[in-house]
């Protein structure tokens, strides 16, 4: 009962993590067809952001404010820059783009920090463990698990009870009406760009506490579980991004339970396979809804 | 000066113009090859680059057949040329190296002993063959989606060689495969490769498969399969890939599945789509322009003087350079510099296209977005 209890919650905290990652990639491919191939490097650059500002000497949780609206920056400068001039063409085009980008916006990070892995100094609230009884649970899952319910929240009341979310909404629902009706396209690209850059930051911070060492090519995985959170829950859509995070969160968990020693080291080609299945059997994925951005 | 060769989309019909359609990429691809034999013969420091250039070249090849023709962007070739180059590497590996190196490696292939043609053939063959399994269920999807699962393939590819220690020795590197590509042999590649693509290209099924890339109901409207007009180009194209990669092996000797992940992708695929991802002729004159950059960057990351200005900059920088590049074609000319036309031997006589757009990713014909479900 014990085990299965901390399973629960081990498979609750990873989910949470995937499902915020999915969270940030699904907006903007609904408003403007981009899979973000440079998710995972924002991810990066603001745990080097992290990592520079507390090296600094300033407090932890001034440097994660400061990191986060820096991410949230840097996303729309890159979306300014790199990504506008290609909204319209193909989602293809766009995510080769955002390859491109991945490999100017790495390099920057080589060029500023090195390439030997670093190691941000996280206060003990990220790697204490509360004993429950039998249950041992580091807080740092509580505190993603925490975070995650109040991004989603803060996500879903900006997107339904701000002028600005209504925007959002309408642009991708019909996004010829919106423009119609005076909605410049413009503001509600950089809205997007500016949500999923601080949902980037913030995982950011939670990713590597748990992963530990930072070094510029630690985007890969960050944004490989993002794609296949989002093409489990059905790209695009918000609630099935949300789902997808949280049912690979509990499949990693449960494979890392069940399967024998031996098989344990192929499970990132156990979980690709169930995408690559998923993505032919359920194009739609398997909350199988319409786009619906919240 | 009115020489007898044209730039077209199309071939003229009749067995006149196949021949010229076929000999017109062998004139690029002998162009492209006379460069990369001066260069050789020239500089002996540059020898390893001119045969790495030339694989590259076979792989640029294999990778425009597969995405010239069905206008999926594959983000999974890095998979074949990696199984191209164990199952190849393996396969030349003399018996007692493979005592040594590989100790648990089954009966067949540890008894195989193959020289450098048999091997590149053998390498194609096992990358073909895993191409064929997989194609079946993956050349159903179309667009993003299409791409994301052959980045997946790539994942799955990557993990398997790490685990499959007793065929690879991974994670550490494998060793003692033997050193025998010469120039030669890369160069007898790049033309057999060309040959094919061409063929390929120019053939029936080639033709059917451009049908589907461009409409896809239409396509299969008029009798079209879609799915084998997919399967065929992959199958052929992971086979091109896979023996440039035991080439690739059997020119560097000792490789980890490291050597063969995402960061690899950025090269071919910019040599493809600066190119012209539906040209022959682009992919190879494409080739020669990322290589001539990255040879430029590598020394400017080993700190070189250029015009008097002292440069050097920290490794990697010749994948931002590719990243920029990528980002300027796709603006401002996203078919490639040479769209979709091909050198062809023989005049067009022809009405000329109208335009060359209309033939990139960016205005790609409309195909099933991802987003079918909306």
């Amino acid at each position: 009962m014990t085990a299965l209890l901390q399973h629960i919650i081990d498979a609750l905290s990873v989910g949470s993590t995937y499902a915020l990652l999915a969270l940030g990639l699904t907006l903007a491919f609904s408003i403007m067809n981009l899979i973000n191939f440079g998710y995972g490097i924002l991810l990066v650059w603001g745990a080097y952001g992290l990592l520079g500002l507390t090296e600094a000497g300033l407090p932890f949780g001034v440097a994660v404010i400061l990191s986060v609206v820096g991410v949230t920056l840097l996303t729309m400068i890159i979306g300014r820059v790199a990504f506008r001039p290609f909204i319209g063409a193909p989602p293809i085009t766009l995510l080769i783009t955002s390859f491109a980008v991945l490999q100017i916006v790495q390099y920057a990070a080589i060029v500023a920090w090195g390439e030997k892995p670093r190691i941000i100094n996280y206060p003990p609230a990220f790697t204490d463990v509360l004993h429950i009884g039998a249950l041992r649970v580091p807080l740092l899952e509580i505190i993603t698990i925490g975070t995650a319910a109040v991004v989603v929240l803060v996500y879903f009341v900006i997107l339904n009870r701000t002028p600005l979310g209504s925007k959002v909404r309408a642009a991708a629902e019909l996004p010829d009406m919106t423009r119609l009706v005076g909605i410049r396209p413009g503001t509600v690209q950089m809205t997007v760009f500016a949500i999923s850059g601080a949902i980037a930051g913030v995982v950011g911070v939670l990713w590597f506490a748990k992963s530990g060492a930072i070094t510029p090519r630690s985007d890969l995985e960050p944004t490989l579980k993002a794609f296949i959170a989002i093409v489990l829950g059905g790209l695009g859509n918000t609630r099935g991004a949300l789902l997808g995070g949280f049912a690979l969160g509990a499949l990693e968990v449960l494979m890392s339970v069940t399967l024998p020693e031996s098989v344990l080291g192929y499970e990132p080609a156990i979980v690709f396979a169930i995408v690559i299945a998923i993505l032919i059997l359920r194009p739609s994925g398997i909350a199988g809804a319409k786009v619906n951005p919240a | 000066m009115n020489l007898p060769i044209s730039f077209q989309r199309d071939r003229v019909p009749g067995l006149r113009g196949l021949a010229g359609a076929l000999v017109g990429p062998l004139i690029v691809a002998a162009l492209v090859c006379l460069v990369a034999w001066v260069v050789y013969d020239s500089f002996p420091s540059m020898q390893i680059i001119v045969l790495l250039f030339g694989i590259n070249l076979v792989m640029v090849i294999g990778y425009q057949l597969f995405v010239g023709s069905t206008g999926i962007v594959s983000f999974g070739h890095v998979a074949f040329m990696a199984l191209g180059a164990y199952a190849g590497g393996i396969s030349a590996m003399s018996v007692t190296e493979k005592s040594i190196f590989l100790p648990e490696l089954p009966g067949f292939l540890a008894n195989l002993e193959l020289p450098i043609l048999p091997a590149m053939v053998f390498g194609g063959l096992v990358a073909a063959i895993i191409a064929l399994v997989v194609a079946v269920p993956l050349m159903r999807l179309s667009g993003a989606a299409a791409s994301i699962a052959t980045l997946g393939l790539l994942v799955i590819t990557n993990n398997v060689l790490n685990q499959a220690t007793a065929l690879t020795h991974a994670p550490q590197s494998i060793y003692g495969i033997p050193e025998v590509t010469t120039l030669t042999w890369v160069l007898v590649a790049v033309f057999a490769a060309v040959v094919i693509s061409a063929i390929y290209k120019w053939s029936p099924a080639g033709l059917r498969s451009r049908a589907v890339r461009d409409d896809e109901m239409a396509a299969e409207a008029s009798g079209i399969h879609m799915l084998s007009a997919r399967v065929w180009p992959f199958v052929l194209s992971a086979f091109l890939t896979g023996a440039g990669g035991a080439l690739y092996a059997m020119l560097l000797t000792a490789f980890s599945p490291q050597s063969f992940y995402v960061p690899q992708i950025v090269v071919i695929l910019a040599m493809a789509i600066i190119g012209g991802i539906n040209s022959i002729s682009g992919g190879l004159v494409g080739a020669l322009l990322i290589t001539a950059l990255n040879e430029v960057m590598r020394r400017i990351e080993g700190g070189s003087s250029l015009f008097g200005l002292h440069l050097s900059a920290p490794t990697g920088i010749s994948a931002a350079v590719l990243g920029v590049a990528l980002i300027l074609m796709l603006r401002w000319r996203p078919e490639g510099l040479f769209g979709s036309a091909e050198l062809q031997l023989g005049r067009d006589d022809r009405r000329k296209p109208e335009s060359w757009k209309g033939q990139g990713l960016v205005e790609a014909p409309p195909g099933p977005a991802v987003k079918s479900n909306k």
